[in-house]
């Protein structure tokens, strides 16, 4: 029994502790873990055996295929092209900029797709003499609607495609449908909220037509390189099926070819990718294994389906909201790695399919994130940059706006998994 | 032959243009266009050394963190963005974007200790402090190209 407490205790603390930010989370995560082996709650085999390689690898791949991807200016030659072809009109390039944002971030992760559209945001707004905040807040919601849509696009989808052996197409068969839905719904009401605000003059028109967005691109034969390995790359994802690749030797297969093609330095590359974040994963990963080993998931399992019923629809819907209220107050990363583990207990004690609980908990955990300004790493950093250029996004401000947006998200998402998986 | 030495107080500057660190981005560059130089020693009420600034620094200060961010965007950047940034970091303190990690040499320190320096951080300029760290003097590139000429033996003529 001393050992069920001890796990408990360390899971407590470093989650709370997450929370709070005291503490940077990789250091508190790293310090959990630590303690789950050095007070005996696991030998370090079995808290090797609990790191999921899988996801590290497929973060890692990607994070070095759009590093040095994103130096050649595509990304930005597609975002200045779509204001061209708004015809300088604020309104038609500000549902383009929404519709970009939530394309590239089902490709890329959701933090590099508003640190690559920030910029670009800045630079039309400044042209469009208009103010760039319901800009950025287009930025912050499309980046998390849009990062549902695939397996790479936001990290809990990457934990729970490798633990539930979900595919590249069964995330795009099953997501991307009630992604675009709530996009196209999101744009609509921002385009009913702002559309007064959204007017300017004949000479700032000129200003974005004469854009020559080829300016952007800085690298031609790095882009043609790039766009061949992302080809190549998400050709993998889709044939996954047939050749039965995991996603992180496909990834870092990818992440292979393209430090060849490039002959780049891979010194540089490799240390642009954000370790912190990998040795995160690995801290949140021994932490978790060391709950279930005490068989604490477990109990909370039981405890939910005696809660639930073990009824499919009640299960299925419970954990839709309750993950978008907890990713909508806290970091969605540790929450679903701590529901992983759970869920597969639900499926193995009630035999319940475990399939449309799956997107439920992707579907919650990654749009929850929009309701605050601190539900997403995206939202933080877009709100960091809107500050330093004098363009705060109040904590009260963003909520009054979010979460309306967010209930209403979550409302179409439960309508989807109702009709399409409990029916 | 009777050895040189090559000490910063021969070659250093006793006139060092300094500003208080209660001064504004407007007054510092003020003061490096009316002193004509690209750097200013910020100075407390002491006259102790608390950072250093340089024309790079205000340049820095002026170019927003998304471009830098994004260098290829500039060529988009609205023109009139330029003025407004500046207008509107003209109030700014200098506290704001001066270097804080300030190098600094004493008098009688050696010119070889002054050129290690400035080549291993790749820095123009040294504040020269007294004891007390209080500023009594200044020595830049040109000072040291000096005792470099003295040392091949070569003449000045100005």
């Amino acid at each position: 029994m001393n050992i069920f407490f001890t796990a408990i205790a360390i899971f407590a603390v470093t989650y709370i502790i997450i929370i709070s930010e005291k503490i940077h989370r990789t250091v508190i995560a790293l310090t959990g873990a630590a303690l789950m082996i050095l007070l005996g709650v696991l030998n370090q085999e079995k808290a090797i055996e609990g790191v999921d390689f899988n996801t590290l690898g497929l973060l890692i791949g990607m994070m070095i295929i759009v590093g040095i991807a994103k130096d050649c200016g595509m990304f930005q030659y597609v975002a200045l092209w779509a204001s061209k072809i708004g015809k300088g009109k604020p309104i038609p390039i500000f549902i383009m900029l929404c519709a970009i944002t939530a394309l590239f971030s089902a490709l890329l992760d959701n933090v590099t797709t508003v640190l690559l559209i920030v910029p670009v945001i800045f630079v039309v707004a400044n042209n469009l003499k208009l103010n760039p905040k319901p800009f950025l807040i287009g930025g912050i919601l499309l980046s998390n609607i849009g990062g549902t849509a695939t397996l790479i696009g936001d990290p809990p989808n990457i934990l729970i495609g490798s633990a539930a052996k979900l595919s590249f197409n069964e995330f795009l068969i099953n997501l991307a449908p009630i992604s675009v839905l709530v996009s196209i719904i999101t744009i609509g009401l921002l385009y009913l909220i702002y559309r007064k605000g959204m007017v300017t003059n004949k000479e700032a028109q000129e200003a974005i037509m004469k854009f020559k967005p080829e300016e952007a691109i800085s690298d031609k034969k790095l882009l043609v390189k790039s766009l061949i390995v992302i080809g190549i790359v998400l050709l993998g994802f889709f044939t996954h099926t047939i050749t039965h690749l995991e996603a992180a030797t496909i990834a870092l297969s990818g992440a292979a070819l393209l430090l060849l093609l490039t002959m780049n330095d891979p010194e540089k590359h490799l240390k642009e990718v954000e370790w912190t974040s990998i040795f995160f994963f690995v801290g949140l990963f021994i932490v978790v294994t060391g709950l279930e080993q005490v068989g604490a998931i477990r109990i909370a399992a039981e405890k939910l389906l005696q809660l639930t019923g073990g009824n499919m629809t009640i299960t299925t819907l419970s954990i839709l909201w309750g993950s978008a209220v907890f990713s909508a107050v806290v970091d969605n990363i540790p929450f679903v790695a701590t529901m992983i583990p759970l869920i597969k207990d639900i499926g193995a004690i009630s035999g319940l399919s475990l399939g449309p609980i799956w997107w439920a908990l992707a579907l919650g955990a990654d749009i929850g994130g929009n309701a605050t300004i601190v539900g997403a790493s995206a939202n933080v950093v877009v709100s960091g940059m809107a500050e330093k250029e004098g363009h705060k996004i109040g904590f009260i401000e963003y909520m009054k706006l979010a979460v309306p947006m967010t209930f209403v998200a979550m409302i179409i998402c439960t309508a989807y998994v109702y009709v399409r998986y409990l029916r | 032959m009777n050895q040189k030495k090559y000490i910063v107080k021969d070659y250093m500057q006793k006139q060092v243009a300094t500003i208080s660190k209660n001064a504004t981005f407007k007054e510092a560059v003020e003061k490096m266009i009316h002193t004509k130089t690209n750097g200013l020693v910020v100075v407390n009420g002491n006259n102790q050394v608390i950072g250093i600034i340089s024309s790079w620094d205000l340049i820095q200060h002026i170019v927003p963190d998304y471009l830098e961010e994004d260098r290829h965007l500039a060529s988009f950047e609205s023109p009139d963005v330029f003025e407004k940034r500046i207008q509107e970091v003209q109030d700014n303190p200098i506290t704001k974007f001066m270097t804080m990690k300030v190098l600094t040499v004493m008098a009688t320190d050696s010119i070889m200790e002054a050129s290690t320096l400035l080549s291993e951080f790749r820095i123009r300029q040294l504040p020269v402090v007294n004891d007390e760290k209080k500023l009594v003097g200044y020595i830049n590139r040109t000072d040291i190209k000096r005792a470099v000429g003295e040392a091949l033996g070569i003449s000045f003529v100005f």
